[in-house]
């Protein structure tokens, strides 16, 4: 059961979150625990997520309780509401006169009926009060070890909105690379060279001009920015650096605030670099390694689950967990997903060995295909045995449809 | 062929921005003419723009403290290049706070113009931004397609008013003419060479007339002024309403001086000179 109080600028800040992640996607989880109220989002084509966690301390008064009652092995179960962001993003519409009016916002749920309920306090002795039925579905949440990354960056808010100005809304993705010296925000390649008449921009921004600028390893990566934009916003809202983390073609970017009262983390997917496609072959051998090692990685987490809901999977693990792995699924599926440049994903994690090969084979007659890098997906459950059974149900399929997810084994039953 | 220009100053760069999305309101593809002392945004009337033509002339000293070019041969020292108008604006709407500004004719992959941003920001450090817009080369036999255009012998010559009075007036006239008639969305402009000008919109139910007086007729002699020696009689043309709205919509910032020529039935011409950028925009008269 969740119960939680805020005033008209907590409100404000909470509209903020909601519609940051309202970019991301059609559907949002409130994911409330000991550590706080969760916001968590996710798109349809598991290419983006996005989570903003709001500590107990922001609240003016914070309580989740878990009946112990339901479950007959004493397990804490969450909450696993997801709503609808058609539902929720009216409720903090006009921020602005929220925070004027406003002087206090309930939220709660009922344990009987799946329904969470918003209440706004207003001046004048006005109530409003709205009901929101949720879906049953477990959250999902990703895993990604942003302090392996070997390139981090920080950066105000401001500078990056800079950046994306040059970009129009038609050119989705966007590259980033960074070298010791300096780093580049410039048009995907990719793009550029399909469409002639698309225009090609750049900007170089000198170090000094980021709060902190690490760069372990030359690179280039490109990811969608649309999604990106929603955490900006946000990020310029709260008035908050946001910390990069990234690594190599591929793998996920991280974009994270890290408020004392909250914490904002976006981590999106990168586009894949084709090995045919002149990389070294070292660099290839690598990731077959990576694939490889991941299956066992997988396998032996499996046994050691712990009930204890986290963000991350903590660093115990000393291998990488950023390479994606993905259940599956055919082009088809993906084309429906409604990204342009989504367009192969890599196979089940239980074909690796023999098919790591194949990974790296083009699609005939698409030469400028690349593989969109999806992420490791992991379903915030704490009762062991589900995973124990089988250790690859955690991985989330791309699809889209409703009946799909809450069959899957990332949903309690 | 080769270009390379550079702005430092401003108030040039700001002023060169302005020309820049008043063409892009304007026109979507348009040509670049450069020559040794112009720039030149042309729009010739063809089908596809529904006649319309336009020519935007600017001095290149008054804007470029550096400038080069060197035309396809001797003989004709220009380059012609069509470009997306919106291309060019938005690469320099990124030049606000810009301490240089360099534009260059480049060949990456395929001919591009490239407009190089040095930005100032609050560390020390510059940052460089670089655009890079898809142009297409006009081949030297098109060029005479792209000519600057005679001004008609019109019949009547006038100033015009406020230019953002008359475009609310006439945002105003083509709603009410979408609704009424669907077929033809017809403005009547009709002036005379007594400082009248009148704008009008006529359906079977309604007509909607508004009146500028005063307005002052540019002096010119002409043959014309001799034959129709009632000043009073107006001079009318039935043009395109959403082209004459289309027009009014790029003038952001009102023009230093600007006159409407008027050719009985035939075309009206407007000719604005916007500090020192000369832009002329003619729209035929609908049969």
């Amino acid at each position: 059961m969740l119960k939680c109080g805020m005033n008209g600028s907590q409100v404000k800040v909470f509209g903020k979150a909601v519609q940051a992640l309202s970019r991301i996607s059609d559907e949002l989880w409130l994911d409330p625990s000991e550590k706080g109220l969760a916001l968590r989002s996710v798109n349809s084509c598991r290419s983006a997520y996005g989570c903003v966690l709001f500590s107990p301390l922001f609240f003016q008064h914070y309580q989740w309780s878990t009946s112990v009652e339901m479950n007959d092995n004493n397990r804490i179960s969450n909450l696993n509401c997801k709503l609808g962001i058609k539902s929720i993003l009216p409720i903090f519409r006009c921020l602005n006169s929220l925070e004027r009016n406003v002087e206090n916002c309930k939220i709660f749920t009922r344990s009987d009926k799946c329904k969470v309920i918003f209440q706004f306090f207003c001046r004048h002795g006005i109530k409003r009060t709205h009901n929101v039925c949720f879906q049953e579905s477990q959250p999902l949440q990703v895993i990604f070890e942003k302090n392996t990354c070997s390139n981090t960056l920080m950066i105000q808010p401001r500078v990056l909105a800079e950046a994306i100005v040059l970009f129009t809304s038609n050119q989705e993705e966007v590259t980033l690379a960074v070298t010791p010296l300096n780093a580049c925000i410039k048009s995907s390649n990719e793009e550029s060279m399909d469409l002639t008449n698309s225009v090609y921009s750049e900007m170089f921004v000198g170090p000094d001009e980021f709060d902190f600028f690490q760069i372990g390893v030359d690179t280039e990566i490109t990811f969608c920015f649309k999604e990106l934009k929603g955490m900006l916003t946000f990020s310029e809202a709260i008035r908050a650096p946001i910390s990069i983390h990234f690594d190599i073609p591929g793998k996920p970017i991280g974009l994270s605030i890290d408020d004392m009262l909250l914490e904002a983390n976006f981590v999106l997917a990168t586009l894949a670099d084709e090995p045919s496609r002149g990389s070294s072959p070292q660099s290839t051998c690598l990731s077959q390694k990576r694939k490889r090692s991941d299956v066992v990685c997988s396998n032996s987490k499996a046994g050691e689950k712990n009930s204890k809901v986290t963000e991350y999977v903590s660093g115990k693990a000393a291998r990488k967990r950023l390479y994606p792995d993905e259940t599956l699924t055919d082009i088809s599926t993906l084309e429906n997903c409604g990204s342009p440049t989504v367009k192969r994903v890599n196979r089940d994690i239980t074909e690796v060995p023999e098919s790591s090969v194949s990974d790296t084979e083009e699609v005939p007659g698409s030469p400028y295909l690349r593989k969109f890098a999806c992420m490791f997906f992991g379903a915030l459950s704490s009762d062991p045995r589900e995973h124990f059974d089988n250790p690859f149900d955690n991985l989330a399929t791309a699809s889209d449809s409703e009946e799909d997810m809450n069959n899957g084994s990332y949903s309690t039953s | 062929m080769k270009f390379r220009a550079k702005i430092v100053d401003a108030a040039c760069l700001n002023h060169f921005t302005r020309v820049s999305n008043m063409i892009a309101k304007l026109a979507k593809t348009c040509t670049l003419r450069i020559s040794p002392r112009h720039l030149n945004f042309i729009l010739s009337d063809k089908v596809a723009s529904g006649g319309v033509s336009m020519w935007c002339e600017l001095e290149q000293e008054n804007f470029f403290n550096e400038f080069q070019m060197e035309g396809v041969s001797a003989e004709n020292n220009a380059i012609y290049l069509e470009l997306t108008s919106e291309n060019l604006s938005r690469a320099l709407k990124t030049a606000q706070n810009a301490r240089a500004l360099k534009i260059k004719l480049t060949n990456k992959h395929f001919p591009c113009l490239t407009v190089s941003i040095e930005l100032l920001s609050v560390s020390s450090s510059s940052r460089i931004v670089t655009h890079d817009i898809p142009i297409k080369v006009i081949p030297r036999k098109l060029w005479k397609d792209l000519q600057e255009p005679t001004v008609p012998d019109c019949d009547v010559s006038i100033y015009l008013p406020v230019l953002k009075t008359m475009k609310s007036v006439v945002e105003r006239m083509k709603n009410i003419s979408n609704h009424l008639t669907e077929m033809l969305h017809l403005q009547i402009i009709e002036a005379n060479r007594n400082g009248d000008l009148n704008l009008k919109i006529e359906s079977e139910l309604v007509c909607v007339t508004t009146h500028f007086k005063d307005l002052g007729n540019p002096p010119f002699a002409s043959e014309n002024a001799s034959q129709d020696r009632n000043p009073a009689r107006m001079a009318e043309v039935h043009v395109d309403i959403r082209k004459f709205l289309q027009f009014l919509s790029g003038q952001q910032v009102n023009p230093t001086k600007a006159i409407c020529n008027i050719v009985r039935n035939k075309v009206v011409h407007f000719d604005l000179l916007h500090e020192d950028v000369s832009l002329q925009y003619f729209i035929p008269a609908l049969s």
